[in-house]
């Protein structure tokens, strides 16, 4: 039988289901267009109506959440790397003082999260999807679209890199 | 080795922690029913494309119903073959040593005088290599 809340082209997905993961999902939107909130507003609009029309169809091989965010993360790759280097563009050309242009980036002044951004970019999105989105390590590799193995290598070479950049700031900060 | 694998995962607790309170203050998300609401309107938007076209096709189909319609009208308004004046019957015409044309319909309604209705041609009187053009 047919869940009433169920999304109409999309069978398998509730609205309260998808309530529940939306903060979760507009975080990574967020991640995904460089922390640019209207960009990722529009990302995340987007990736909703890839579910409302069921050109994202969800069959349950994950869970929500991942495949949310995959069609997240896709969408981000395609339609959206247009839209960043426009974006990027009006920034640097911007010659008023409005910020609100500028991405409003997490904590500036958070050690960790400058030791994350200095990771290269898979490194970061494994580590942000792990330990801030709760994802498995083969759920992250899974949103990000390369095997196990490769997203298991990714990890373990992020968290060597941010243990040593992590130190090296301690040892500084002494 | 137990006590490493212990550092370890205090360290990735803390790290995840940390992250975490880093990323906090960006995750205020729009409330959820009004991005569902503007996905359901440029869910709306995008299938209007469509339902022009589907439109288009409907008001094809009218004017093509309509246009058979007129045709057989105007095909059941013709003569019937049975009401048609009867053509020569082979077997009428072995049985009997008389003829007479069954009908005038068949005979043409106006005979012309060749000799008077033909178009007068023009002739050219220009000789080209000793022939009229």
């Amino acid at each position: 039988m047919r869940d009433a809340d169920a999304l109409e082209n999309n069978p398998e997905i509730t609205r309260s289901a998808l309530e529940a993961i939306h903060g979760q999902v507009f975080g990574w939107a967020l991640s995904r267009c460089n922390y640019d909130r209207a960009a990722a507003e529009d990302l995340m609009q987007q990736a909703y109506v890839e579910l409302l029309s069921g050109n994202a169809l969800f069959r349950k091989k994950s869970t929500l959440k991942t495949f949310v965010f995959s069609v997240v993360q896709n969408l981000a790759r395609s339609r959206y790397r247009r839209l960043a280097t426009r974006l990027r563009l009006v920034r640097e050309h911007a010659t008023s003082t409005d910020d609100s242009f500028l991405p409003t980036e997490p904590d500036r002044n958070s050690e960790v999260w400058l030791a994350v951004k200095l990771l290269p970019h898979r490194q970061r999105d494994v580590i942000e999807l792990v330990f801030c989105r709760e994802l498995t390590i083969e759920e992250a590799a899974s949103v990000m679209g390369v095997t196990t193995g490769t997203g298991r290598a990714h990890y373990d070479r992020a968290k060597k890199a941010l243990r040593k950049t992590l130190k090296s700031l301690a040892d500084d900060t002494k | 080795m137990n006590n490493e694998d212990g550092n370890t995962g205090n360290w990735e607790k803390q790290l995840g922690a940390s992250l975490k309170r880093s990323l906090e203050s960006q995750d205020d998300a729009p409330p959820f029913d009004e991005v569902i609401a503007a996905a359901e309107r440029r869910h709306g938007d995008s299938k209007r494309p469509y339902a022009g076209i589907a439109g288009a096709a409907v008001v094809a189909a009218v004017v093509a119903a309509v246009a058979v319609a007129v045709m057989l009208m105007i095909e059941a308004r013709a003569p019937t073959p049975d009401s048609m004046p009867k053509m020569l019957q082979v077997a009428e015409l072995m049985d009997s040593t008389n003829w007479s044309a069954p009908s005038d319909v068949l005979l043409p309604t106006h005979e012309f005088d060749i000799y008077q209705e033909l178009p007068v041609l023009l002739e050219s009187t220009k000789p080209a290599e000793g022939a009229l053009l």
